[in-house]
């Protein structure tokens, strides 16, 4: 492509829009107030299963699971003092189960202490009674007499109560949340998982409950606290990267419209997309939600500082204002667009990784690309050009004169570089390689992982909080379901069936990561016990298939309703639910596996499915691990392929890709060998970073094809180009890094990686385009032969 | 005709003037009182449907037999196999502080077991939408009974009365009772849960005469927070049977069916 008649395209629009400035002023205007009646309508959502697409297979089998044994979300709190066993402890642990089934809109059932269904087999009967009387007694002996109670069922103590009596665990069942068409028609109306975690944040943290530390866990008290802590967090990280960026702009520019422009350019940018969005009914998801914002703000300032540095040397130049704008646009609008037009490939990539926020990443960032573009090309002109012209260059003052002076030292400087990359290829080039070898074995040591642990941190408080409990006597947080289909209704109730699944149940519990189990058969051995003048030589499945049918007819009658949790209405279907101690990616999955082909040996007939948080998230990992290199290897062609053909040239396409190959490399290397996992927010980066690190390339592929045409020399035209691009790239990167290097403020493990990550791609994506691709250029002559 | 027309609105107008003196309590307790003989036979047939529309069917035959102010039932199950002969006995008292005995008799394993339990009233009958409350056995002055109008319901004239539980320990905070003044019989009951939202709704239909008293055929209770229903249909009902009282004991429940 001649890139002469494109800068002649761009010259004529730049009139155009010099001659409708105000009209597009007006229009700018009106399309942002809109838009900003559209950021009211904006969902903001934490909830882990929005993560999937709503066809996902994972999603399809756990709505089955949920219609047939109700919701698997539930809410628990661990209480901790010195002994649960008091008259005050007692009476509070009951108060918090009240509260917790009375104030949370979705409650279902509570099991705690002293909430808890407890057969208790007499000489003559069956007594159903709670552990804890009515009225709670004050006087020891009948407090004793409640720890023993307590204790005499050990099965049911272990789940309730620690074995010092310092812990108790309160369990409250929830409701199968509604659809969102349902609790969307009130339109103020929280998200149900969300409401939920509020409800029950608020309720354990009142002050009355104070003396038995009540902490809570459950995926929707985790949902509200990530939703809290990062539209705190994202505010934070956004506040300073805004005010570091007017730094830098005032530090860059030194001039009024210079700082302004950029920053309603970012401003509107966000604002337009996220109220697009909102109109759109979108859900944006707390954690990603900062990220979009952040490249808008990186991308705004580095397009308007090419634009803006442009006309500023020519409008001291000539003094004409609108000759300078013109000017401006025709140079610097096609480097501009063919970089936007890069991100935005690159950036689209994201769509093929079927997991929400991701997609949304995709969509948002290359949208808020595009309105970059537009408003730096529309707005920024119109602007610019308002005002009268200034007397020539010759009369610059004194502040002028020192810019002038810096940038001059820069310009040196890159020149020295230049010449320095042209003496020494062959050292610059063994040294990128050893550097690349090192990064390369790094990155193969990189990890997946959607624990929260390595991706949020302990030094969150909430976080922090959740992992004790997990790892406490009692709790857990990581856990899935296993759902046994029989052929046949009545077959789960066979006593050949439960004694398999409780084959199944000692499999399960002899795998490394499980912590405790849960199904049917606590209820049917405490029910044979029980009937069995509570003698433990019963805790078993009867072999009468009858009696286990009279004995749950006999647990239905007596206001029995924790089985329906564990056998289907149909008495077809079992569920076994896992809790685990700890959370390992790479455990998590063999142990997986493993219980499904344990399930096909035991039940050879039965169709075997395993559902829950844990399945999730080790299927994510697999989504994004295989998402982002079909992700990183789309962009890498997307790039490659536009490259070859604005510059009209294989060579130029395979060689401009292979500086942007670099920062990808570091990224994996930093990610090895500093233990980063590969989560959601890292998973990001590569593809990011090639779509920004382009730019780069792009300006120096441009300049030097340019200077080569003057020049027809590969040296001087190399040495030209850092002169007069250099120093841009020097100062876009900077902008950039400087940005994303504001998350490393931040307390999340995983926006500080993102900043580590995201400044060493783009440092990394300058070095290479200063030293490796100059080297490159000549090498493999890729404008052609020299002429002289 | 005109006669029969002139006395129809006669009783009408007695009716009416028998409507503002009686109370919701006196209601109440009338509806109580009405005779349903000293003995009754009946079977059952339970459809229990969840939100799914799965459904569980069970069978029953049930006699019972009036002594004093108190009641004793026993009711054996036919359907399904694996439950049959497992027989239920309850006496069911009066007195409002005194709790009901039951014992169940599980054929598997040879045993009858008493079930005791303060909470035992308000559970769910046989996993049921109906609780023990619901299938006759709360007394009138468990409640506060209002009556609050008189409405046309399916074409027949009905009280509607308010009944609030006098102990706040109830899972209803109020029910709204439909009775039909001809024959003193529930039609509809609306429970409301302690948030005063609406719970469970139970429509009694098929209310016929047989030997000279009123029954009902037909009961269906729909849970509508849980969305669970039961449906249970009297069937082939028998009066003033004669059974003896040494009948309702527990070596009875365990010799299966008399």
């Amino acid at each position: 492509m001649k890139i002469q008649r494109i800068n002649d395209w761009f010259e004529k629009q730049a009139k155009w829009i010099i001659r409708f400035r105000w009209l597009i002023i007006l229009l700018f205007t009106g399309l942002l107030v809109f838009s900003f009646n559209g950021l009211k309508k904006i969902t903001i959502e934490s909830s882990f299963d929005e993560y999937f697409l709503e066809d996902d297979p994972i999603l399809v089998k756990s709505d089955e699971f949920k219609e047939i044994f109700g919701n698997d979300y539930f809410v628990a709190v661990l209480t901790e003092c010195d002994n649960t066993f008091s008259h005050k402890s007692l009476k509070l642990i009951k108060e918090l189960s009240q509260e917790l089934l009375d104030s949370i809109s979705y409650s279902d059932k509570i099991t705690s202490l002293t909430n808890i269904e407890f057969l208790r087999g007499t000489q003559e009967g069956m007594q159903i009674e709670q552990i804890v009387p009515e009225e709670i007694p004050t006087d020891k002996t009948k407090l004793e007499e409640i720890r023993k109670k307590a204790y005499s069922k050990p099965n049911i103590a272990k789940r309730l109560v620690s074995k010092d009596g310092r812990l108790s665990w309160i369990l409250l069942k929830l409701r199968t949340f509604p659809e969102d068409s349902i609790w969307k028609k009130d339109k103020k109306a929280l998200a149900p998982d969300f409401l939920t975690g509020k409800q029950a944040s608020k309720i354990i943290s009142k002050a009355k409950y104070k003396d038995i530390n009540p902490k809570a866990t459950g995926m929707p008290y985790l949902s509200f606290k990530k939703q809290s802590f990062y539209s705190k967090e994202a505010k934070k990280v956004m506040l300073m990267a805004f005010f570091f960026s007017l730094f830098v702009l005032i530090f860059a520019t030194k001039s009024f419209r210079g700082v302004v422009v950029p920053l309603v350019t970012s401003i509107s940018s966000i604002v337009i997309i996220y109220g697009m969005l909102g109109y759109a009914g979108y859900k944006i998801d707390s954690a990603m939600m900062s990220i979009p914002i952040l490249l808008s703000m990186a991308i705004s300032i580095a397009y308007n500082i090419h634009l803006f540095s442009y006309f500023k040397r020519h409008f001291h130049k000539s003094g004409k204002r609108k000759e300078a704008v013109i000017e401006s646009v025709a140079e610097m609008g096609w480097p501009i667009l063919f970089s936007a037009l890069t991100t935005v490939g690159a950036l689209l990539t994201f769509l093929v990784i079927p997991v929400k926020p991701l997609q949304f990443m995709g969509f948002a960032t290359s949208s808020c690309v595009l309105i970059t573009f537009l408003i730096v090309i529309f707005l920024m002109p119109s602007v610019l050009s308002i005002g009268g012209d200034r007397k020539s260059e010759q009369k610059v003052d004194k502040k002028e004169g020192l810019k002038e002076k810096r940038d001059r030292w820069l310009d040196r400087q890159l020149s020295t570089l230049g010449r320095f990359v042209l003496r020494n290829p062959k050292s610059i080039i063994v040294t990128s390689i050893i550097i690349a070898v090192f990064m390369i074995a790094g990155a193969l040591r990189v990890e997946s992982a959607f624990d929260i642990e390595k991706t949020m941190g302990r030094q969150i408080q909430y976080i922090d909080d959740i992992l004790d409990i997990s790892e406490s006597e009692l709790g857990s947080l990581y856990s899935y379901d296993v759902m046994i289909e029989f052929p046949k209704n009545g077959d789960a109730k066979n006593p050949e069936n439960l004694l398999k699944l409780e084959e199944y149940s000692k499999y399960a519990e002899s795998l490394e990561l499980t912590k405790r189990t849960t199904s049917i058969l606590d209820i049917v051995k405490d029910l044979n016990k029980t009937l069995n003048e509570n003698s433990e030589k019963y805790y078993t499945i009867p072999k009468d298939k009858n009696q286990v049918a009279q004995m749950l007819l006999l647990y239905e009658n007596s206001g029995g309703t924790e089985s329906e949790y564990w056998m289907d209405y149909d008495y077809k279907r079992l569920r076994l639910m896992v809790e685990l101690n700890y959370f390992n990616s790479g455990e998590a999955k063999e142990e997986l596996a493993n219980m499904q082909s344990e399930a096909k040996k035991i039940f050879p007939n039965a169709q075997v499915t395993v559902v829950g948080n844990l399945p999730q998230f080790t299927s994510m990992m697999d989504y994004v691990v295989r998402g982002q290199v079909a992700s990183f290897g789309i962009a890498l062609i997307v790039i490659m392929l536009l490259l070859m053909l604005v510059f009209g040239s294989f060579k130029v396409g395979l060689v401009g890709i292979i500086p942007n190959i670099a920062p990808s490399i570091v990224v994996g290397g930093i990610m090895g060998w500093l233990d980063i996992p590969l989560d959601m927010m890292t998973a990001t980066i590569m593809p990011m970073i090639l779509g920004l690190a382009v730019d780069d390339t792009i300006h120096f592929i441009n300049h030097g094809k340019l200077e080569f045409s003057r020049k027809g020399n590969y040296r001087d035209s190399i040495l030209k180009t850092f002169k007069t691009v250099g120093v841009a790239l020097v100062l876009s990167t900077v902008v950039i890094a400087s940005n994303f290097l504001m998350y490393t403020t931040s307390l999340a493990n995983q926006f500080i990686n993102l900043g580590i990550l995201a400044v060493a791609g783009m440092l990394s994506a300058l070095l290479a385009d200063l030293f490796i691709t100059p080297i490159l250029f000549k090498w493999c002559k890729i404008f052609g032969k020299e002429q002289n | 005709m005109r006669q029969l027309f002139i006395i129809q609105l006669l009783v009408l107008a007695s009716l009416s003037i028998n409507a503002q003196d009686l109370s919701g309590r006196d209601i109440m307790q009338k509806v109580k009182d009405r005779p349903d003989g000293d003995t009754r036979y009946s079977e059952l047939v339970m459809k229990l449907i969840n939100k799914r529309g799965r459904t569980r069917e069970r069978k029953m035959k049930s006699y019972s037999m009036d002594i004093g102010k108190d009641k004793r039932t026993i009711m054996f199950f036919e359907y399904p196999g694996d439950v049959k002969g497992t027989g239920f006995l309850t006496w069911d008292y009066d007195k409002v502080d005194k709790d009901d005995d039951k014992w169940l008799y599980l054929p598997a394993m040879k045993k009858t077991r008493r079930i005791s339990g303060s909470s035992a009233k308000k559970d769910y009958f046989m996993g049921s939408d109906f609780t023990y409350d619901d299938m006759g056995s709360r007394s009138v002055d468990e409640d506060t009974h209002k009556l609050l109008k008189e409405e046309i319901l399916d074409g027949k004239k009905c009280w509607v009365i308010e009944s609030k539980p006098k102990n706040s320990d109830e899972i209803y905070s109020k029910k709204i009772s439909w009775i039909r003044q001809d024959c003193l019989m529930f039609v509809r009951v609306k429970y409301y849960d302690k948030m005063n939202k609406l719970h469970r709704e139970l429509n009694i239909s098929d209310i016929k005469k047989v030997d000279g008293f009123w029954t009902k055929g037909s009961l269906v209770m729909k849970n509508v927070q849980k969305k669970h229903s039961t449906k249970m249909f009297i069937k082939n009902p028998k009066f003033n049977v004669d059974i003896d009282k040494s009948l309702f004991s527990i070596s009875n429940l365990e010799m299966g069916e008399f």
